[in-house]
């Protein structure tokens, strides 16, 4: 055996790696241009642009959201020459010992990272790094500081964008933004410690619509990190771009006016544009400014206040509140008697007190007049029919079959799912089917008699606001709906496409008459139950309910649309603990469908009777 | 000493030339990266440089004591060499850890790693146990015997845990296999079992080292570069090519040289044979690439996770804490002149953006300051000193000294492969330093030491026949 040739073996080995690792180097040094630009980025050569988030109009072009400028006082430790602590302070209006611990913080805050495989914070404060002594400065403080700046070497001003909402009103729907987590930095590369991002509401629904295209410039820096030029003449540079601008369905107008008839009551108003499903208005009350949740400064001063108080501002009523429908379920329950063909239009109930309570009117003789008075035992009657159709000989089989029957009915309606609206954090509100039953009360041991208090919206069954303005919606178009949702264009391409799709219900056109007939009797003939609605020269067709509430006085609740032949708002008001449905929903409706259809508002003295209204509504100082 | 003379005069200069070389390059590669405004001076011991230096010139300071001591001694002591080693590694694992591992010993700054120095003990007693035997002797008994001196210390080292210096003990079995103690005794002995079979020698098992690690380095290739996509650019036609299948294109690249080389330098009787060996190399080769590749992705997550982990592939880029990624950056953004001595923005330590970039990652800034220029200078730098060191061990008498300079090579060129590989993503981070080159004293010392001991043997190669 020749040892010696072995020697030959490990020369090309070394050889082989030599030569590999050469080819590798010269490849990453001299061809590739990947490497520059990665060195660029962890040297802080490569900046980042952003672009302001994008405006948003409401339906008339009205500006509800727009950008204001604000500033930082960066400081760069390297950069900074005896710095006079005392007279630094002064300018900024702090004490020496402020000074300093802000110092200490940025370094353990900013300046260190939550490390996900040792679990610790891990320091990584640099010293060349730039990083924000004072955020969120407005111009007018940043005025007073700026001339100085030259005494203070390291640090300099910067400007940055924060939200400004000049109608000061429809916070529930917009949201706010805040700082970013680490855990979304990681997640999405597009954002960098200290950027913003949309938290709720619009902000953070549309969050990628809005935030725009930022652009990247890397420049040539000197030893002290100052900019001297260009990187390769700016060919690698984008440029940053901001979003285009939202136009939302909302009128601004009219959520204002809303809001001011909502103040000091609980409660929500949701309008909807039929025809589009573009949401006119939605009142959570009571509301807030929006401009309390700009910025760092302002969310830590104002959120907890916000939040603890007992009147639940940021609780979402119209999305989350999930009642009892009442009465506007017989409207609903009405549709699926005709549909399934166990009433007819002519179908008249006897007002039988004996199964549950009524007010005292005559009997209904038909489907409109049970409507208008909202009769309890004509439905308890008619739905009966729906649920017990005879089909199945065992009671308990029967009552299943028409329940699942029904469910499919009701859900058409686009009831007990979250609809597919362009906000998060909505409730999907509860409508029972057979299963929910069998768990409840077991297999085959339940019948209409046992579930009878769905037929008046009472009982299990349980829908948000939103839901319920939908099937005002629904009616008003005589069965179809589009999914609600309040931004009507992104730029110029519309909507998103699930709102361009049109939903059918599984009822048939004509069954809407009576129902709307029935409606319009509730509001324009006497002895109907809203008469508070009526407005001269246009038909508003209305519903009252009154929902029972076990902790208190019960809610008031009206549902509306007009004009009844070619309807423009669909119309839903709850006022919490205000009794029943006639007595403030049906005003309240009324005047915001005249503020909305004709832009002034003729009874001042019911506006002026709302506006001061306070009701359930707790005081805090 | 037995005789009077210098004890210069049988110095190897050209080797000890570029050992002074490479440590003046390696301590202002230092001086740069640590450089401190307020103590600019490299004398100043509070610094990294001013360690730097005194380590260097203490290093040296040994150097000259391993000369002045008669070279027999490391033949005659190496089995005490190695026991004392080995204690003291048993010990280490008694002391506190730090950074993880129990691999200090002594206090503070002035600890020293005593897997360091058992890299000269095992080489000693490795190359007094090989020069022993005659071919005959060469049974499993002693490819036992010689695989267990270097198990013992490699278990003693992963228990501290020190993958590094781990990986860089199998270096060993190239001087083995050099030696011809390979593992063919013990394949024999299964392949013999097989009734009718009676072989004397098989390939596979005379090559068995060199082709292991072939396999290992073509499996670990194929794995760092799976989730990468390459473009090329043939002839106007832009293809892209998934990792592996790159591995692949690689290897044909690799066949398509050695076959135009064959055709221009081997006699027609060789050929025959030696295409028979490379085109099945190169079938072999393509067949594990692709299993390597289909096997990965048929593994299960966890299983993934742990492989990635350990190869470095799986952090974030973006991440703070993606070393390889940032040494990466640091390396390619030198250019081809590099942008200049001091000016590494990437990898200074003061910019903290490369960690241990004095240490393990030293290459980065030299990369990032020299260049392609000045990386391929560090190469032939280093390329001299392992072909000097195989031009010593060859042209020695005593298969002892032979032997140990073989090991002194192939330890150098692990770190070199390793180190260097860490850089440019074609090893996984593990932290082991550049010999010569990088901050510490532990590692400068047993390298001088180590070096030093091959001179002052090749130095007195003559007295072994008087």
């Amino acid at each position: 055996m020749n040892l010696d040739a072995r020697r030959n073996v490990i020369l090309s080995f070394i050889f082989l790696v030599v030569g590999i690792y050469l080819i590798r180097l010269f490849y990453m040094q001299v061809v590739d241009d990947t490497w520059t630009l990665r060195a660029n980025e962890i040297a802080e050569k490569r900046k980042e642009i952003f672009p302001p988030r994008g405006v948003i109009f409401d339906r008339s072009g009205k500006k509800i959201v727009t950008n204001q400028t604000y500033y930082n006082l960066m400081m760069v430790e390297d950069s900074i020459v005896n710095l006079d602590t005392a007279a630094f302070a002064k300018l900024i209006g702090w004490t020496r010992q402020e000074v300093r611990d802000r110092f200490k913080e940025i370094v353990d805050g900013e300046g260190s990272y939550y490390n996900k495989i040792t679990g610790k914070r891990t320091p990584n404060y640099q010293t060349i790094r730039a990083y924000p002594f004072l955020k969120e400065l407005t111009l007018e403080e940043m005025s007073k500081i700026a001339p100085h700046l030259a005494n203070f070497k390291g640090f300099y001003e910067e400007a940055t964008s924060a939200r400004n909402y000049p109608y000061k009103s429809a916070a529930n729907i917009l949201g706010y933004l805040s700082e970013v987590y680490r855990e979304e930095i990681e997640i999405d590369h597009f954002y960098k410690p200290s950027n913003n991002i949309g938290r709720a509401g619009i902000e953070r629904f549309y969050e990628k619509e809005l935030r725009g295209i930022k652009g990247i410039k890397y420049i040539v820096t000197s030893a002290l990190n100052n900019a001297i030029e260009s990187y390769a003449d700016g060919k690698y540079d984008t440029t940053a771009r901001q979003a285009d601008p939202l136009k939302m369905g909302m009128d601004v107008v009219l959520q204002t006016y809303g809001e001011r008839l909502m103040s000091k009551k609980k409660g929500c108003i949701v309008a909807i544009e039929p025809s589009s499903g573009e949401i006119l208005s939605m009142v959570s009350a009571p509301s807030y400014d929006p401009n309390l949740l700009v910025g760092k400064r302002n969310i830590s001063a104002n959120y907890p206040k916000l939040a603890r108080d007992p009147n639940l501002p940021l609780f979402p009523r119209p999305l989350q509140a999930e009642y009892p429908p009442g009465s506007i379920f017989k409207l609903v329950q009405s549709l699926i008697g005709l549909q399934e063909g166990v009433i007819t239009a002519n179908s008249g109930f006897p007002c039988d007190k004996s199964m549950v309570g009524c007010h005292n009117h005559p009997s209904a003789r038909n489907i409109a007049e049970a409507i208008k008075f909202s009769c309890n035992p004509y439905y308890y009657q008619a739905v009966r029919r729906i649920i017990q159709q005879g089909v199945k000989k065992n009671n308990f089989a029967d009552a299943e079959y028409g329940l699942n029957k029904w469910y499919k009915y009701i859900r058409s309606f686009g009831l007990g799912k979250e609809l597919d609206a362009d906000v998060s954090g909505q409730r999907p509100g509860l409508i029972p089917n057979s299963d929910f039953y069998d768990k409840w009360y077991g297999h085959h041991t339940w019948a209409f008699s046992t579930i009878r208090s769905i037929s008046i919206g009472q009982g299990e069954v349980k829908l948000t606001p939103l839901q319920m303005a939908n099937i005002v919606a629904i009616i008003a178009n005589k069965g179809w709906y589009y999914t609600p949702h309040f931004v009507k264009s992104i730029g110029y391409r519309g909507p998103l496409p699930q709102f361009r799709k049109k939903h059918w219900t599984m009822i048939n056109r004509r069954h809407f008459d009576p129902v709307i007939e029935g409606m319009r009797l509730v509001v324009n003939e006497d002895g109907g139950t809203g008469k508070q609605a009526r407005m001269d020269n246009i038909i508003v067709c209305g519903k009252t309910g009154t929902v029972q509430n076990p902790h208190g006085e019960d809610h008031s609740v009206f549902f509306a649309f007009a004009p009844m032949n070619n309807p423009k708002i669909a119309i839903a008001v709850f006022v919490e603990n205000a009794g029943w449905g006639g007595s403030w929903a049906a005003p309240i409706a009324q005047l915001m469908i005249e503020k909305y259809l004709k832009r002034k508002v003729t009874d001042k003295d019911k506006e002026k009777r709302m506006i001061e209204a306070q009701i359930a509504f707790k005081n805090v100082d | 000493m037995r005789k009077e003379e210098s004890l210069t005069e049988h110095l190897d200069w050209p080797l000890f030339g570029a050992l002074i070389t490479m440590l003046i390059l390696g301590l202002a590669t230092v001086y740069s990266v640590a450089y401190n405004e307020d103590a600019p001076s490299l004398f100043n011991f509070s610094e990294k440089y001013g360690r730097q230096l005194f380590w260097i010139l203490f290093s040296l300071f040994l150097g000259l004591l391993v000369f002045l001591i008669d070279s027999d001694i490391y033949r005659k002591f190496a089995i005490p060499i190695y026991l004392s080693t080995l204690v003291l590694l048993v010990v280490v694992l008694f002391m506190p850890a730090v950074h993880g591992a129990h691999a200090w010993l002594g206090v503070g700054s002035f600890g020293v790693q005593p897997a360091e120095f058992a890299k000269i003990s095992t080489s000693l007693l490795l190359a007094k146990y090989i020069s022993g035997l005659t071919v005959k002797q060469q049974t499993t008994g002693t490819v036992l015997t010689a695989s267990s001196i270097l198990l013992i210390p490699m278990v003693l080292i992963l228990l501290q845990p020190d993958a590094g210096t781990f990986v860089v003990f199998t270096s060993f079995l190239f001087v083995m296999y050099r030696e011809g103690l390979t593992f063919d005794p013990i394949l024999l002995k299964f392949v013999n079992s097989i009734p009718g079979v009676r072989y004397k020698e098989t390939w596979v098992g005379s090559h068995f080292i060199p082709i292991l690690f072939a396999l290992v380095f073509l499996s670990i290739i194929t794995l760092l570069l799976d989730s990468v996509i390459f473009h090329i650019n043939l002839f106007g036609l832009d293809l892209e090519l998934s990792g592996s299948s790159g591995v692949i294109f690689g290897l044909l690249l690799i066949y398509t040289i050695s076959w135009l080389l064959m055709q221009r330098f081997s006699t027609r009787r060789e050929r025959s044979r030696m295409m028979i060996v490379l085109t099945l190399g190169l079938l072999i080769a393509s067949a594990l690439s692709f299993t390597v590749d289909k096997g990965f992705d048929m593994l299960r997550a966890h299983q993934k996770d742990r492989i990635e982990l350990f190869l470095g592939l799986r952090e974030d880029p973006n991440g703070d804490d993606y070393n390889r990624n940032r040494a990466m950056a640091a390396v390619g953004s030198g250019g081809f002149l590099g942008k200049g001595y001091r000016e590494a923005s990437v990898s200074s330590v003061r910019s903290n953006h490369v960690p241990e970039s004095e240490t393990d990652f030293i290459f980065c800034p030299f990369a990032e300051e020299w260049g392609f220029v000045g990386v391929v200078i560090l190469f032939a730098l280093y390329f001299f000193i392992l072909f000097r060191i195989i031009i010593i061990a060859e042209r020695q008498r005593a298969a002892f000294n032979r032997i140990y300079a073989y090991c002194v090579a192939m330890i150098l060129f692990y770190h070199f492969a390793i180190n260097i590989g860490m850089n440019i993503g074609f090893a996984p981070v593990i932290g082991i330093p550049l010999p010569f080159f990088s901050y510490g004293g532990s590692s400068m010392m047993s390298f001088s030491v180590m070096l030093f001991i091959l001179l002052k043997l090749d130095a007195q190669r003559k007295d072994v026949l008087r």
